[in-house]
């Protein structure tokens, strides 16, 4: 086995979401015995991030790798080190993959020209963020009747898609998965270019409903959108009223997913958070065990499974 | 609307020259109406009321994009009924009230509150553009889709131009995605720092001027943003010749439509030079050449139609010198008739053109009224092109009577405004009646 980046999910197909996914669900089931042992798994995190560090270092310890934290207090990135001089030197401390979450876009696959270990995205800038979708794509897989069902069911994915990186990479995420995708968002928090992704752009979760949505994917919105200097959104009352989601949107079997954390009454009303419709918790449980997976093909080793 | 619904819907009007230049239509006909709408077209058409209009002009009802009303907030300058009496009598039957009132209508329930005003006390179609941006302040953006859902036609930060373009092709994206159209004032307040055109005659007066860049700098941000956003923009009271040949330029090439004024068509800066407060207005007057190109992009339809920027100014905010005075004019009672004096009599443009960035353009703009098509809605005016009267502070309907042509001749007098089937503005009675 050979060591492998996980730096986009765009161009991702089936066969490859297939094998992630199955992988993560013999850890999840237990079959998979510390396969990262002897190995370093090292967090570079630029950025920063509470649920997702938290969730790959469980991960890397559970898979038996020894863990090495880096955060962006308290190491040579404030003292103006650069990225690429900063992964270089964990490349030859001997870290055998890096996981890395950067401000920007690129960074990842910056970081992985430079270095023999493997590279795994925790998110870059407005970039990618592989495992958010990837553990979406399982939680959604555990909701329906697995992979294969998601075949030809319908997702909205609703909010700043503009400003997300968890957006671009559910979209190829989904489609890989051979959902149909729509976009609901005003046009102040999409690309200038809405035909980026081929996909239909929806004026309101409404309207995503009658298009005839199975998952509700919302967004987080930030509030800079709403106050900055160059404001994007009126008002909550008017994002809420047209792409929030509320209870009169859970009828019988519709999903709603959020990458978190969520602005109740902005994104998701208060009383849908909890909602038997609301994956939420599921996303977040679905992560550490996506996340060893990912994890222990990153790093490329021969992996048993034991029967 | 105060129209009361007639006893008998039916109205026949007879022997009017009607022209309707969306069609075509121009000729002695007779034109019922039924149901406050048109319902035929013909001749020697018989009916139990009816207005005999031998010698007069039967026109689609005047639509005017760009009106100041006061109200709320300066109900002493101007009202929903008086404004609505002020355009019925300048042939208007559709108006635009802009929002830049006191409140700003740029929440919801200052909309809904003023349709249902509208609603009890306005003799003619009335429309609300809210704001545009959060106070007319050109930092938050206004609750667009819940303005619309109020009834809201347009957004307009009017009276002011957005600062930032970051700003502007933000609230452009909002707008479109809301699915309504923005009218866009053009004006760079780091440019305008004067009270009038900067010209010569300006300089010899010694009043501050403001550059026509002012306006162009601001009409070429407003277009390249409409092009690349794809936003429905409509740029307002374009009075200068670079201004207009920028939206000749991106007339394919965005949503775009424009208007200009009767004052920037009729009059130029040469009356500054009496530094009365009565002749500020922004944009300025301009120029000569200015109104000379503005005229001829009027006449090729570069620019789409004709809006009044009707603004009542009480006495005490006029009667100044020009550094100390509120920019603006009444417009609505002197509209048809200035335009019919200075450039149709002048041979300077066709009058079907005339009537047709009156009514036909700037109806389909709000998407309601200026044809004369069967069906539509029986919106209309009346005019005799002949009669000759003198613009007079006392005979004004509005509240205010700052109006440029105070004391002038002008020639063609709109004497009957319908809107859907009633006579809102009657002078035909003393000379016609209407027959029961």
């Amino acid at each position: 086995m050979h060591s492998r980046d996980f730096l986009t999910l765009e161009g991702t197909n089936r066969k490859e979401l297939r094998e992630i996914l199955d992988l993560a669900r013999d850890v999840a089931e237990g079959r998979l015995s510390k396969p990262l042992a002897g190995k370093t798994v090292c967090l570079a995190f630029f950025e920063a991030s509470t649920r997702t560090a938290v969730s790959f270092e469980l991960a890397a310890r559970r898979c038996g790798a020894d863990v090495i934290s880096l955060s962006e207090k308290g190491s040579a990135i404030v003292k103006g080190e650069s990225l690429v001089d900063t992964v270089v030197t964990l490349d030859s401390l001997g870290a055998d993959t890096i996981v890395l979450r950067h401000p920007a876009a690129g960074a990842a696959r910056l970081a992985s020209r430079h270095i023999g270990a493997a590279v795994v995205n925790a998110g870059d800038g407005c970039g990618q963020h592989p495992t958010q979708a990837l553990l979406d794509l399982c939680a959604l897989s555990e909701a329906f009747d697995g992979f294969e069902d998601l075949v030809g069911r319908r997702a909205a994915i609703v909010g700043d898609v503009l400003h997300s990186r968890v957006a671009r990479s559910v979209i190829p995420a989904f489609l890989g998965a051979g959902m149909d995708v729509a976009l609901v968002a005003p046009r102040t928090l999409l690309p200038l270019d809405t035909d980026a992704w081929n996909l239909p752009i929806l004026p309101s979760v409404d309207a995503a409903m009658e298009w005839g949505a199975e998952v509700l994917y919302m967004l987080r919105l930030q509030n800079e959108r709403m106050t900055g200097g160059s404001p994007r959104i009126p008002s909550v009352a008017e994002y809420g009223a047209y792409y929030g989601v509320a209870q009169r949107h859970l009828r019988r079997g519709v999903r709603v997913m959020h990458p978190g954390p969520v602005n109740r009454g902005v994104e998701i009303s208060g009383d849908v958070v909890l909602n038997e419709a609301s994956l939420i918790p599921n996303q977040v449980a679905a992560g550490v065990a996506l996340r060893s997976a990912v994890l222990t093909l990153a790093t490329g080793v021969a992996h048993e499974v034991a029967a | 609307m105060t129209r009361r619904n007639g006893h008998n819907p039916e109205l026949v009007i007879r022997h009017a020259r009607v022209l309707d230049p969306s069609t075509g239509l121009d000729g002695v006909k007779d034109v019922r109406i039924v149901d406050g709408r048109v319902g035929e077209v013909g001749d020697g058409l018989r009916g139990i009321r009816k207005i005999d209009a031998d010698g007069l002009h039967l026109f689609p009802g005047f639509v005017d994009v760009h009106a100041h009303w006061r109200t709320p907030g300066r109900e002493d300058e101007e009202t929903i009924e008086s404004g609505s009496a002020s355009a019925a009598v300048g042939g208007f039957t559709g108006v635009v009230m802009m929002p830049n009132t006191d409140p700003v209508v740029d929440k919801p329930v200052v909309v809904s509150g003023l349709l249902r005003r509208i609603e009890r006390e306005s003799r003619v179609r009335a429309y609300v553009s809210a704001a545009l941006h959060v106070g007319l302040k050109g930092e938050r953006l206004t609750e667009m889709r819940l303005l619309k859902e109020a009834g809201a036609l347009c957004m307009s930060d009017d009276g002011l131009g957005t600062q930032s373009a970051g700003v502007l092709r933000n609230a452009m994206l909002y707008a479109h995605s809301a699915g309504l159209p923005v009218l866009l004032h053009c004006e760079d307040h780091t440019l305008a720092t004067g009270v009038v055109h900067d010209g010569a005659v300006a300089a010899l007066a010694g009043v501050p001027g403001s550059p026509a860049s002012a306006e162009d700098v601001a009409t070429a941000t407003a277009l390249v943003l409409a092009a690349e956003t794809g936003a429905k923009t409509h740029i307002t009271h374009v009075s200068t010749g670079v201004s207009a040949a920028l939206v000749r330029f991106f007339a394919d090439r965005a949503d775009v439509t424009s208007d200009t004024t009767p004052h920037h068509l009729t009059l130029t800066d040469g009356l500054i030079s009496s530094l009365e407060g009565m002749y500020r207005v922004n944009p300025p007057l301009r120029p000569e050449g200015d109104r000379e190109a503005v005229r001829e992009a009027l006449r090729d339809g570069t620019l789409d139609f004709v809006a009044t920027d009707h603004a009542p100014h009480a006495s005490e905010e006029k009667e100044l010198p020009l550094e100390q005075a509120a920019p603006g004019f009444l417009g609505h009672e002197t509209a048809f008739a200035a335009l019919h004096t200075e450039l149709v009599l002048t041979g300077k443009l066709p009058l079907p053109r005339l009537v047709g960035a009156m009514s036909c353009a700037p109806g389909r703009w709000v998407g309601e009224g200026g044809s004369l098509v069967v069906g539509s809605p029986a919106d209309l005016a009346l005019v005799d092109l002949s009669e000759g009267w003198t613009v007079d502070r006392e005979s004004l309907s509005s509240r205010s009577w700052n109006s440029p042509y105070l004391g002038r001749n002008l020639t063609g007098r709109v004497v009957g405004t319908i809107v859907g089937g009633e006579l809102v503005h009657d002078r035909t009675g003393a000379r016609f009646g209407i027959r029961a």
